[in-house]
């Protein structure tokens, strides 16, 4: 099954600007939708000024909300 | 030959209904010996707390200046304040003296005897009667070894449910058979100081008689660990700062994520990052292989500054946040060598985000501090 790489970083800026917050939201997922997630940590996105920062498929999205990145991963869920 | 380190504990209780104890113990700790002078007030109470204070205080400084004991003990007689019901001025002085290469001094003026705890038997650390300024001292000197375990207690202990539980109290053999029985040779100083004090308060019924003094001084190989936070200031120093945390004796750990992320790419090895927040507070920890823990930076160690100022709390707390797990690491460790990356990451400079982020050296001076006043020796170095 192929899977959606999120990566949401946990860094101090992205922690203090709320990265928790967007991984509550992804948690609030119904099943069939997380289990296509494979949801990582990372220590740093190198855009430290515009958290909290999030990577998805590769691609780096800075200052996440929780409905914009739901709104993401409904995009490119596979 | 590896120097050994003493581990020191100390466990008190007061006299049932006073405040303050009228033991005090005072362990100073310089390159050229580690002194441990413990102190048992005429009293108790404020004034012999005082008394005790004065006691180790002025022994701790003369021994510091390396003035002999024969000068010592008639200097504590003639300066002590003398106490207006009892018109004598009085006090216990015990001295244990541990020399890098682990030759351990004992002086005992009207001190119980100290007991020497080696391979589970339990003997009076030896000493002799010499007369020290016209009073009655008992002296010795031993080399010890790896394990060996020094155990000194006040009268309180020794005392211990008298004319309660116990007839006679508990006595010196009572505590040396409970040593053997229920003390092991592996366990940690702490953990047999607050046995013994535990037994002792039991025996009181939770009352204590009297102020009751436990330390124990235990000989281990030293433990050593080394802390990388921060990114160096020259990127072309990354592989060169890392090979030196790597390299370092016992335990390691990178605070920060930047600097996690340097550690990974040099190691080549890929940083796992926990989603579990164990703390709200603090952010998660991550996973290196080699390294013993991976944390956030500044706001970590922070916390970690506050968990350690209640060491009891640390000791018996089962939180897995970073912020515990670096403080118990850093309390577990002797010696701590902190190499502090003076990169400046400029999105710190929110004025929405807690001052100390901004101000990484305050942060680590205090963190050098706490760790100090446990007994740790700290170095930082700034890279």
């Amino acid at each position: 099954m192929s899977t959606l790489l999120v990566e949401i970083c946990l860094g101090t800026s992205c922690h203090l600007m709320g990265s928790q917050d967007i991984l509550d939201a992804i948690e609030t997922l119904p099943p069939e939708k997380r289990g296509k997630i494979d949801l990582r940590g990372v220590t740093c996105l190198k855009t430290c000024r515009k958290g909290p920062n999030a990577r998805v498929n590769g691609v780096v999205l800075s200052e996440i909300t929780p409905d914009r990145i739901l709104a993401v991963i409904e995009d490119n869920l596979p | 030959m590896n120097r050994l380190y003493p581990e020191i504990a100390v466990a008190q209780l007061s006299k049932a209904g006073e405040e303050l104890c009228g033991d005090k113990v005072e362990i100073a700790r310089t390159e050229a010996a580690t002194t441990v002078v413990i102190s048992d007030g005429l009293g108790s109470g404020v004034k012999a707390n005082i008394l005790a204070t004065l006691t180790t205080k002025i022994t701790s400084s003369l021994l510091k200046r390396n003035v002999p004991i024969t000068e010592v003990v008639p200097t504590i007689t003639e300066t002590l304040p003398v106490c207006r019901e009892r018109k004598i001025a009085y006090s216990t002085l015990q001295i244990i003296k541990l020399l890098p290469d682990s030759m351990a001094t004992v002086v005992e003026f009207d001190s119980p005897t100290t007991f020497l705890f080696r391979g589970g038997q339990v003997v009076p650390f030896p000493t002799e009667a010499k007369n020290i300024g016209g009073k009655a001292v008992r002296e010795g000197r031993l080399l010890l070894g790896e394990g060996d375990i020094i155990v000194a207690v006040s009268d309180g202990v020794i005392h211990a449910g008298i004319g309660g539980l116990l007839k006679l109290g508990w006595d010196w053999t009572g505590i040396s058979a409970e040593l053997a029985a229920n003390c092991s040779p592996a366990d940690d100083a702490e953990k047999i100081a607050e046995h013994i004090l535990g037994c002792c308060n039991g025996y009181y019924l939770g009352q204590p008689g009297d102020d009751s003094t436990v330390v124990v001084i235990k000989l281990r190989r030293p433990r050593n660990l080394t802390l990388l936070t921060g990114p160096p200031a020259n990127r072309e120093m990354d592989e060169q700062i890392v090979k030196r945390l790597m390299s370092g004796e016992g335990k390691k750990i990178v605070a920060g994520g930047t600097t996690a992320n340097i550690v990974s790419r040099v190691l080549g090895l890929p940083v796992n990052v926990d989603l579990e927040y164990q703390d709200p507070e603090i952010p998660p920890i991550a996973r290196i292989d080699n390294l013993d823990l991976v944390t956030e930076g500044v706001l970590t160690i922070t916390a970690a500054i506050g968990r350690l100022h209640d060491i009891r709390k640390l000791r018996s707390s089962n939180r897995r946040d970073g912020a515990t797990l670096l403080a118990r690491l850093l309390y577990e460790a002797d010696r701590i060598d902190i190499l502090a990356g003076t990169a400046v990451n400029p999105a710190h400079q929110n004025p929405n985000f807690p001052a100390q982020i901004n101000i990484k050296a305050q942060v680590l001076t205090n963190l050098r501090n706490a760790l100090e006043d446990l007994g740790k020796r700290v170095t930082v170095e700034w890279v």
